[in-house]
């Protein structure tokens, strides 16, 4: 467990240039400075790796990083998406908080494979501990010469930037970070063209999750298939998962892909005492929920997640237990899209206000036997139809609720009160 | 080379070239999907999700806007996937747009209640209150209910894009995303009404229109704008014999689809109480009203008695005038043995129209790489030209200016030189030599003794290194009175630098009355008309106050006891009636034919919208009749077309303009006076809404401090009346007048 | 409008990106003038950020109209920032919630009656494990009990 990302959480002075050093930190940064490691080979062993997109949508990284235009004359930019508020998930905060040096090494190499010069880290406004941690970090590879121009007089030239966000979920979506980046509301452009090749200022710009750079660095110095053997088929290497909710030990798990829920459950010092499992949220907020029995019986992968009918997503597992009303849950979530939707799509601007309406009037008494049909209706009609994936986001925990809880819901319209009793 | 990429619509194969987007091939064949967000004439923002469309292959429906075709492309615009994702954004777009059709003033006209007939629901499943917006209001022009608002962003775009003021924004987010200005200051742009057209609801309308007829009520004529030099392509739409509102009409080639807001809103002085309806004349000093009849008799004799050999009558008309009014008076005065006429009342010399000519289309000037504008407020005076330049901007052309202040254009202005009016000339001069020396070409003797500034090197310099660069001299230099040898010096450095040029200097119909000759061969020009011996005058639509550079000895001119004026005027005013003896009314605007020459040489004719106010008749009618009755042939017309056919075939005489090289002695502070765009002209002075939005009611006169100082001006004082503006961007030695006040005190 | 101070940490933030792209740093400009201003943002702060990076005054609105961090009202000394999102609701942000707004005596965006503390509820600030958890300042207090309220409370001048 905590092997690359959250490797240095339980060591003195964690997020140090030294401490990251004596656990071989910037080993690949030196071999690619020393002319060892050429972009082609890296780009061949994050594929053999099997590394996928951490934020949520599991994209293959290697793949990604082959789609920029490294020939391309003029500016490109790597950009990390550290704006992490995806609710359930807080994994990114510790690898900023305990090992920097993972994120800008990894953003480093991807400057050096993609051809791109300049890179800024997009952290949350409100991680401040974080940002001052990465502040300090940078500050100390400038001062070792790991960072700028020429390097060590290798012709690599890499400057890295921290940005501060200002508060806005949908900075999350990497065309809405690019905005947010150039000074502007961050709402998502539509796509193609794709950032790869009009990003940041309209430049070739590679977008990628905290997690997936801090990973590079311990995947190109002891191999891809290495990483790739960790995991699973499909689900290659490790993850971090957030497991918070009603468990005993709410906290950050970096564990293989393909680790049964269960033990991860254990990990996390299992149910309350007298408590029964009734249902996870696997990957964050957006992600479909799943019953207690399936999700028993998955295993913490992509392939086995989908199988269950919901997504990896971000790795951030939520666990309710059969105190969890399940309409003041969903209502909750409901309330967070409607809060974070950017407006600019007629059906999520319109649609998250009207599904958090409904479910408000549900909690407050006054739901109609109707409303449910409403509420899948409008959800439906979120799906698919708009630029970014938030109304999806928005629209598939509605599905999923009341597919698994709809008793819950039924019980909550016709008696005006939850059916869960310890909730008021 | 453009590929043609085959693609099928609906199982219709088209036509589309790479990267066309799938709505504007549709649009092109006639396929109709529905749209709020996309305009043809704006970017893509594929926010509203109303042309969601199927595409073969495609999980989802995606937006036929921003999907670009590619060949084999399959799309449906109407089969159940389409429909589907097409009536769902319908219900999310009504559940928050108020139900207030009956009273909106776009009801009729607007783009969400004709889609939502064919794509809405009778029955609304929302049962939630409605949003309501609480908003500002933006100014005179536009009327907001921002509650009807469908976050479309056409209006901001409109700003960003081609007003280039951002003025309108989308603040908040989600749910409480508003469309509107940061302040409630009202909308500077000078093109603003434009985001009433491109507003698909009723959440921008027009204020003046604001709950006058519906929209089927009306009848659209289409006609031409007559302030500028462009001659914009409008609609009239009428109502019980009044213009109740202009709206744009595309025409690619001239305004695209864009009109400016005084183009939109001078209807509003048509319809001004101010106007002159009944013949009148002058008995013994009172002012009696008359038949039409005993008001041309009491014309013709007075001028018969006035003017008893042809060189004692002098004609002055406005440059707003139609070519045909323009064409008759000139045959009107030429035919009593008079070659006195001008139309060039605001310029201190006259002699520079023909001086430097416009080569360069409207089209064209977006191809530009610079643009050189000498003497210009570009923005407000000429609208369109200056959009046209702004898109050549936003395609990288640059901008450099030579003007008496620093003027808010919108865009960037790389070298901009300040000179007073004179040191225009020596300004000019350096440039054209700078432009020599670059090329080495044989200095002429005149630039001899002329110095080069670093600035002036500088504007040589992009001049040369650009490609395709267009000089560009404007109004200010009118009232220059070494104007010919600015006008001259300007031509000298287009040929110089192998640059187009346009000359905006005069505005209006400038063009027809060029074109038929409205100026004397051997005779008097304005200037002189107004200040030597002559006896019998004709003013057409002229009020001396505003429209002669030398206002108050114009009127004293025209008030000598032995001079007898027959005035043809469309709107009362004061002075006019002190030194008239006879005042016919005439139509104004829209309520006559005519026909309009714009800059690019374009004759543009239109036909009467409304008929003439009161007992008011066609300026052409009027001249005809006053011709027959002092027996002058030639003017058996029935028609204006007639008329317009007659002119036209006529080719223009060509004057040799002779331009003296020295510089003539002017004063060591001198005065630039600008209109407001709107007090340009009769009708948009009398144009209200107009007059209250912050263009309009501009009034300062800006001068340095130094200069200041020496004229020993106070922040506040009056300087010939307008208020004094001490700022340093104004150049030294001159007093700029931006106002919408009648001058007062004459020329310089 | 924009003291020396702030100009110079708002030049530390337009130095990180290219020439011309100044308005990458409007967001920083933002925060830093409202910590200046005692919390919150007023027409005259937006104009003069808008001045200092040439960025259309509307612009700047609608960047601060957009994000959560921004107030355009005045707020306490100190911004008690509490996440009522999924994980601590699970783990009992309500009750805290209330129990915060009953000790202070106010409501979610109210300002108690001393001037030194307003409660806002928010949406996840990424510390879910931590939860029930907020945010005063830059400071993240995880793991929150009754308790621990009442330490903060006391601590807060």
């Amino acid at each position: 467990m905590n092997n690359i990302c959250l490797k240095s959480i339980d060591k003195d002075n964690p997020s140090s240039l030294a401490t990251y050093e004596t656990m071989g930190g910037y080993k690949v940064w030196h071999k690619i400075l020393n002319g060892e490691l050429s972009p082609e080979k890296i780009l061949e062993e994050l594929k053999i790796s099997g590394l996928r997109g951490r934020g949520g949508a599991g994209f293959p990284t290697g793949l990604k990083w082959s789609f920029m235009p490294r020939n391309q004359e003029g500016q490109k930019y790597v950009v990390c998406n550290s704006d992490e508020g995806e609710p359930g998930t807080c994994h990114d905060r510790d690898i900023l908080r305990f090992n920097p040096h993972s994120v800008i090494e990894g953003m480093a190499i991807a400057g050096y494979v993609m051809n791109a010069t300049v890179g800024y880290n997009y952290i949350r406004g409100e991680f401040m501990e974080p940002y001052y941690r990465c502040e300090e970090a940078l500050k100390e590879a400038y001062d070792a010469g790991l960072l700028g121009t020429n390097i060590k007089g290798s012709k690599v030239c890499f400057d890295l930037y921290s940005h501060l966000g200002a508060g806005a979920y949908i900075c999350g979506e990497e065309t809405a970070l690019l905005e947010s980046l150039e000074g502007k509301k961050g709402q998502p452009r539509f796509k193609p063209p794709f950032p790869a090749n009009v990003g940041l200022y309209g430049k070739p710009t590679t977008i990628n999750n905290t997690e997936s750079f801090a990973s590079v660095p311990e995947i190109l110095s002891r191999g891809g298939q290495w990483f790739a053997n960790l995991g699973v088929p499909n689900s290659g290497g490790t993850k971090c998962f957030s497991v918070t909710g009603n468990v005993k030990n709410p906290a950050n798990f970096e564990i293989p892909m393909g680790t049964p829920f269960s033990d991860l459950l254990k990990l996390a010092g299992g149910l309350r005492k007298g408590r029964t499992l009734k249902g996870v949220i696997p990957g964050g907020s957006s992600t479909p929920v799943i019953p207690a029995a399936k999700a028993m019986k998955m295993t913490m992968d992509y392939d086995s997640i989908e199988k269950a009918g919901s997504m990896l997503g971000a790795g951030s597992v939520i666990v309710m237990d059969d105190t969890t009303c399940m309409v003041k849950a969903l209502t909750r979530l409901a309330h967070f899209y409607y809060d974070e939707s950017c407006g600019q799509c007629t059906p999520c601007r319109e649609g998250t206000g009207w599904m958090y309406r409904v479910l408000k009037r549900i909690m407050d008494g006054q739901g109609k036997s109707e409303d449910l049909e409403l509420l899948l209706s409008v959800q439906d009609k979120m799906l698919g139809n708009t630029i970014c994936a938030l109304a999806d986001g928005a629209a598939m925990p509605i599905e999923s609720f009341i597919r698994h809880f709809r008793e819950e819901f039924e019980y909550y319209i016709k008696h005006g009160k939850s059916m869960v009793e310890n909730d008021g | 080379m453009m590929v043609d990429i085959e693609i099928e619509i609906d199982g219709k194969v088209v036509h589309g070239y790479p990267g066309e987007s799938l709505i504007s091939i549709a649009d092109r064949e006639g396929i109709d999907i529905p749209r709020f967000c996309y305009h043809k004439k704006l970017s893509v923002a594929a926010n509203c999700r109303m042309c969601l469309v199927d595409i073969e292959g495609n999980p989802t429906p995606q937006p036929a806007c921003s999907t670009l075709s590619s060949a084999g492309m399959k799309v449906h615009t109407n089969n159940e996937k389409a429909k589907t994702a097409q009536k769902a954004v319908m219900e999310f777009l009504l559940i928050n747009h108020p139900l207030d059709c009956p009273i909106c003033d776009q009801g009729g006209e607007c783009e969400l209640q004709d889609v939502a007939m064919e794509y809405g629901s009778d029955i609304s499943r929302f049962t939630e209150g409605k949003r309501i917006v609480d908003d500002k209001g933006i100014g005179a022009l536009i009327q907001t209910d921002m509650t009807r608002c469908i976050h479309c962003t056409r209006c901001v775009r409109f700003g960003a894009e081609v007003a280039g003021i951002v003025e309108m924004g989308a603040t908040g987010r989600g749910e409480d995303l508003k469309i509107e200005p940061f302040l409630s200051e009202g909308i500077q742009s000078e093109l603003s009404g434009n985001m009433i057209d491109v507003c698909p609801v009723g959440a921008l309308t027009s204020k003046p229109f604001r709950y006058d007829v519906r929209s089927w009520q009306m009848n659209s004529i289409q006609t031409i704008a007559r302030h500028d030099l462009v001659g914009s392509n409008i609609f009239t739409q009428t109502h019980k014999n009044k213009v109740k509102r202009v709206v744009a009409r595309d025409n690619e080639s001239i305004n695209e689809t864009w009109i400016s807001d005084r183009d939109r809103f001078s209807y509003q002085g048509v319809n001004n109480e101010n106007r002159v309806l009944i013949p009148k004349i002058k008995i013994e000093g009172e002012w009696q009203d008359t038949s039409w009849d005993d008001a041309l008799d009491f014309a013709t004799n007075g001028i018969k008695k006035h003017a008893k050999e042809g060189s004692q009558f002098g004609t002055l008309a406005s440059k707003n005038a139609t070519l045909e009014e323009l064409y008759l008076l000139q045959k009107f005065t030429r035919g009593l043995g008079s070659d006195n006429l001008d139309y060039r009342l605001d310029a201190s010399n006259p002699n520079n129209a023909k001086v430097l000519e416009s080569n360069i289309s409207l089209t064209e000037l977006e191809t530009i790489d610079h643009a050189l504008i000498v003497n210009s407020y570009l923005r407000l005076e000429q609208p369109m030209i200056n959009h046209r330049i702004r898109k050549a901007t936003l395609n990288g052309a640059s901008v450099s200016t030579i003007n008496a202040k620093a003027f808010d254009f919108n865009y960037r202005i790389s070298h901009s030189v300040l000179t007073s009016p004179q040191n225009t000339v020596a300004t000019l001069s350096g440039v054209l030599k700078a432009l020599h020396d670059k090329s080495s070409k044989t200095l002429p003797d005149y630039l001899n003794s002329v110095t080069v500034h670093e600035t002036h090197t500088d504007i040589a310099n992009v001049l040369l290194n650009a490609k395709n660069p267009v000089v560009v001299l404007g109004e200010h230099m009118n009232g220059n009175t070494c104007s010919d040898q600015v006008a001259k010096l300007v031509s000298e450095i287009a040929k110089a630098s192998d640059a187009k040029t346009i000359n905006a200097s005069l505005t209006g119909n400038t063009h027809s009355a060029e074109r038929v000759n409205f100026r004397p061969d051997n005779g008097k020009n304005a200037l002189q008309i107004l200040s030597s011996d002559l006896t019998a005058f004709a003013l057409f639509d002229v009020y001396p106050n505003f429209d002669c550079i030398d206002s108050k000895n114009a009127i004293e001119h025209l008030s000598r006891d032995d001079a007898f004026v027959v005035v043809m005027n469309s709107f009362d005013d004061e002075s006019v009636s002190s030194f008239a003896n006879v005042i016919l009314p005439i139509a104004s605007f829209y309520e006559t034919s005519g026909t309009h020459i714009n800059v690019d040489n374009i004759a543009q004719s239109y036909s009467a919208s409304v008929k003439s106010a009161g007992e008011s008749k066609p300026g052409w009618k009027v001249i005809k009749v006053l011709a027959d009755l002092l027996n002058l042939q030639g003017f058996d017309f029935t028609d204006s077309s007639q008329i317009a056919d007659e002119a036209l075939s006529l080719t223009p005489r060509i004057s040799e303009i002779e331009v003296p090289t020295s510089n003539s002695k002017m004063p060591n502070i001198t005065t630039v006076w600008q209109y407001t765009p709107y007090a340009s002209d009769v009708v948009v002075r009398h144009a209200s809404s107009l007059q209250q939005t912050q263009i309009g009611q501009m009034s300062e006169a800006s001068v340095c401090k130094a200069t200041a100082k020496l004229l020993k001006l106070s922040e506040g004082d009056l300087y010939k009346g307008v208020p004094v503006n001490i700022n340093e961007s104004v150049a030294e030695g001159c007093v700029f007048v931006h106002t919408n006040l009648p001058r007062q005190l004459g020329v310089v | 409008m924009i003291s020396d101070q702030a100009k110079k940490e708002i030049n530390t933030w337009v130095a990180k990106y290219p020439e011309g792209k100044q308005s990458s740093a409007v967001m920083q400009a933002l925060t830093i003038v409202q910590k200046e201003n005692g919390g919150s943002l007023t027409n005259e702060l937006k104009q003069a950020v808008a001045d200092y990076l040439e960025m259309p005054t509307i612009s700047v609105q609608e960047v601060a109209t957009f994000y959560e961090n921004y107030n355009h009202k005045p707020v306490g000394k100190h911004v008690v920032r509490f996440c009522h999102n999924i994980s601590c609701m699970l783990n009992g942000s309500d009750e805290l919630i209330s129990y915060l707004e009953e000790k202070l005596d106010v409501k979610t965006g109210e300002i108690s009656k001393d001037g030194l503390v307003s409660v806002k509820r928010v949406e996840c600030l990424g510390a879910c494990v931590g939860g029930p958890m907020c945010q005063i300042g830059d400071q993240y207090y995880e793991k929150l009990t009754k308790k621990r309220i009442d330490e903060i409370l006391d601590g807060l001048k």
